[in-house]
């Protein structure tokens, strides 16, 4: 079959009006730079969002006694009374591929005190050298040093430093109840200071070495709430907790194993939900272009109608003005994608790699218990940007198809004759 | 007044001086009972000596403690055993409560946030303490039912919120028995109307010279099978004592051991 040579007008057409082509070209690139540009800011903010989420603190997925959540109490650990045999757990977990890091947790509540002032605290029982491989409050501190067990040293939040007034070095009183229900209090030392942002959480956690804490509320040893998990990738902490859900053996009581997306679903489904509205966004901004286009397009085959009219009047059929104004399009669509993919995707690689700091625009942002920096990071979304390619050529379609059907239906007779 | 206020009372040690037996009348006024009540039980100060009993799910414990009281104001607990925390102290002035730890010598404000926790293990909150003098300010009361109840004429009371006051409870129900006009029980309902505490109260006999309930029983209503039960030992009424004895050199001082 002969080669059809309307692709080849429609392209030679576009160096006709050069100043039309570039503009029409611009709207479409813009729509599509911008498409790309908010669709990847979007993933950099729900990258931020999780990764913070997750690696800040609580770490990808969680273990618990069945029962713990979500009254957290303190009797409700893991193995309940008999406890169970921590060592093993670690090292079952550590095993997993996706697994980069375990740690062991017991937390409590109760009373911080500092001469006239106290505040409620939680108590956060790690093991610290495990801490700081899974999660990154702890390093670096602030100020100061990790404690170290048996030492009655403890590491607490800027934020409660500071309401507090006390600072590295200075005394701290902790009230609480031990499980066997006597009141226990105890005098500890500041080691160090960290900061996660989270103020709730810098106002009101104390870190202590588990043993400590263990000791503090009457919980044996092996006595513990919460195993944390890190994972490479948050993507893959809900496959790997199905695959420790199905290792981990602990006789005495059911325990669960429960990845990020299930322990905070508000945030995974406010993460499903910005993906969601890729699709709309990719649809206004293509649906403004498109008006634009259509405009112009619309201009293009007016101004140029005695022409047409020639053609038709020597024998060519409306299906080939159509095709000729049709392939213009296309060819605008082609020469817009190229143009704005070469100026947009070396900007999203530099953006990923060295995303400018957004502190003029405004301050930390805490959402859904994540901290959110202000630094215009992007990440990436191949899927979505390949829709917004198609969306390009799909629009300058579209967007011509009405002015070729207008174009086709000149009336070749009256236009020649002087009109 | 309402179950709180009996707490204090309680607290306080407080017994009411047995009265003569005041005819029902129908239209008695509700915050006139209530207030007469609370007389009888509270005294204007006093000195006792209590048990604490607090059975929960996972422990039982009890506690002896030395209580000493001034109006509604001021009160001063002390633990005297189990030895392993005997002078651990509990200090009420006016809003405040001061807790002394012996252990490490200190004492520590509860912060308003903390109102709310268990004081000393127990089912009774900080706020029981401090927010019994205020019921009758931040409640409306009536008598909701006047007449025989298992055969003992009593009165119950309704206690609701007045609009705009910030409050623990939804409504509290009390009753109180005619004849020697002693609480036999108080219900806490939630903001929803669930029941969420009952507080009995038996064991009427004299001490001090008053009739009194000598043991408090308090039913979590979440917590099947958990209570704390008070009970006293001994009390005196209108002893010696004034506002400057609730202070903090004698909540960690008078026989508190030091470390």
């Amino acid at each position: 079959m002969k080669e059809s040579p309307w692709p080849r007008i429609g392209w030679r057409n576009l160096g006709r009006n050069r100043k039309r082509t570039v503009l029409t070209a611009l709207g479409l690139g813009v729509g599509y730079f911008a498409c790309v540009f908010v669709v990847g800011w979007s993933e950099g903010i729900m990258a931020e969002l999780v990764e913070n989420a997750t690696s800040l603190v609580t770490g990808q997925i969680e273990i618990h006694d069945a029962e713990y959540r979500p009254d957290r109490s303190l009797y409700d650990t893991i193995g309940g009374r008999e406890g169970a045999d921590v060592e093993a757990l670690l090292r079952a977990i550590d095993a997993d591929e996706a697994v980069v890091a375990a740690a062991p947790r017991v937390y409590a509540g109760g009373l911080v005190s500092s001469g006239e002032a106290t505040s409620a605290g939680m108590f956060l029982g790690v093991d610290p050298a495990r801490e700081v491989a899974l999660t990154r409050f702890l390093d670096p501190l602030v100020a100061g040093a990790l404690p170290v067990a048996g030492r009655y040293e403890l590491v607490i939040g800027e934020e409660m430093g500071r309401q507090l007034a006390v600072g590295v070095g200075d005394e701290l009183v902790l009230v609480g109840s031990g499980a066997d229900g006597s009141m226990a209090n105890d005098l500890y030392t500041v080691a160090g200071i960290y900061r996660t942002g989270l103020v709730e959480f810098d106002a009101s956690t104390v870190v202590m070495p588990i043993r400590d804490l263990q000791e503090f509320v009457v919980l044996a040893p092996d006595r513990i709430h919460e195993i944390a998990v890190a994972t490479a990738e948050p993507d893959l902490a809900t496959d790997a907790a199905r695959r420790l859900s199905d290792v981990l053996d602990v006789p005495a009581r059911p325990i669960v194993v429960a990845s990020w997306a299930e322990l905070n679903p508000v945030l995974a489904e406010y993460v499903a939900l910005a993906q969601s509205f890729y699709w709309i966004i990719i649809v206004i901004v293509f649906a403004v272009a498109a008006f634009g286009i259509a405009n112009t397009m619309l201009m293009a085959t007016f101004e140029r109608r005695r022409e047409f009219a020639v053609m038709l009047a020597l024998g060519s059929t409306p299906r080939a003005v159509v095709g000729i104004v049709l392939s213009e399009a296309l060819a605008i669509g082609a020469v817009s994608l190229a143009g704005s993919a070469a100026f947009t995707f070396p900007l999203m690689v530099w953006l990923s790699n060295a995303p400018p700091s957004l502190e003029w625009l405004y301050g930390n942002v805490t959402l859904q218990g994540a901290l959110l920096t202000p630094t215009l990071r992007v990440g990436y979304n191949v899927p979505a940007w390949t829709w917004a390619s198609v969306g390009l050529l799909v629009t300058a379609l579209l967007s011509a198809l009405y002015p070729a059907a207008r174009a086709a239906r000149i009336p070749p007779a009256d236009t020649l004759s002087g009109l | 007044m309402s179950g709180s206020r009996t707490f204090v009372a309680v607290l306080a040690v407080v017994a009411a001086a047995a009265q003569a037996p005041a005819p029902a009348l129908a239209q008695t006024d509700a915050l006139e009972i209530i207030d007469r009540v609370d007389r009888m039980l509270r005294g204007d100060s006093s000195h006792g000596t209590f048990t604490m009993e607090v059975v929960t799910e996972n422990w039982d414990r009890s506690m002896t403690m030395e209580v000493w009281s001034l109006g509604t104001d001021y009160s001063l607990v002390r633990v005297q055993a189990p030895r392993r925390e005997a002078g651990t102290a509990t200090l009420k002035a006016e809003d405040d409560i001061w807790n002394y730890l012996p252990k490490v010598d200190r004492s520590i404000k509860i912060p308003a946030s903390m109102m709310g926790g268990s004081w000393m293990g127990s089912h009774f909150t900080n706020d029981d303490l401090v927010k019994e003098s205020r019921l009758i300010e931040d409640y409306d009361v009536e008598i909701a039912f006047e007449g025989d109840a298992d055969g003992v004429a009593v009165w119950d009371f309704l206690l609701t919120p007045k609009p705009e006051v910030p409050v623990v409870w939804g409504s509290i129900e009390y009753r109180v028995r005619q004849g020697d006009y002693m609480p036999l029980w108080t219900k806490f309902y939630d903001e929803d109307g669930e029941l969420a505490r009952t507080m009995e109260h038996s064991a009427f006999t004299e001490m001090g010279g008053r009739l009194l309930p000598a043991v408090m029983d308090m039913y979590p209503a979440d917590k099947p099978g958990e209570r704390t039960t008070m009970r006293y030992e001994e009390i005196d009424f209108d002893i010696d004592v004034d506002p400057s004895f609730f202070s903090l050199r004698n909540l960690q001082g008078g026989r508190g051991r030091r470390r």
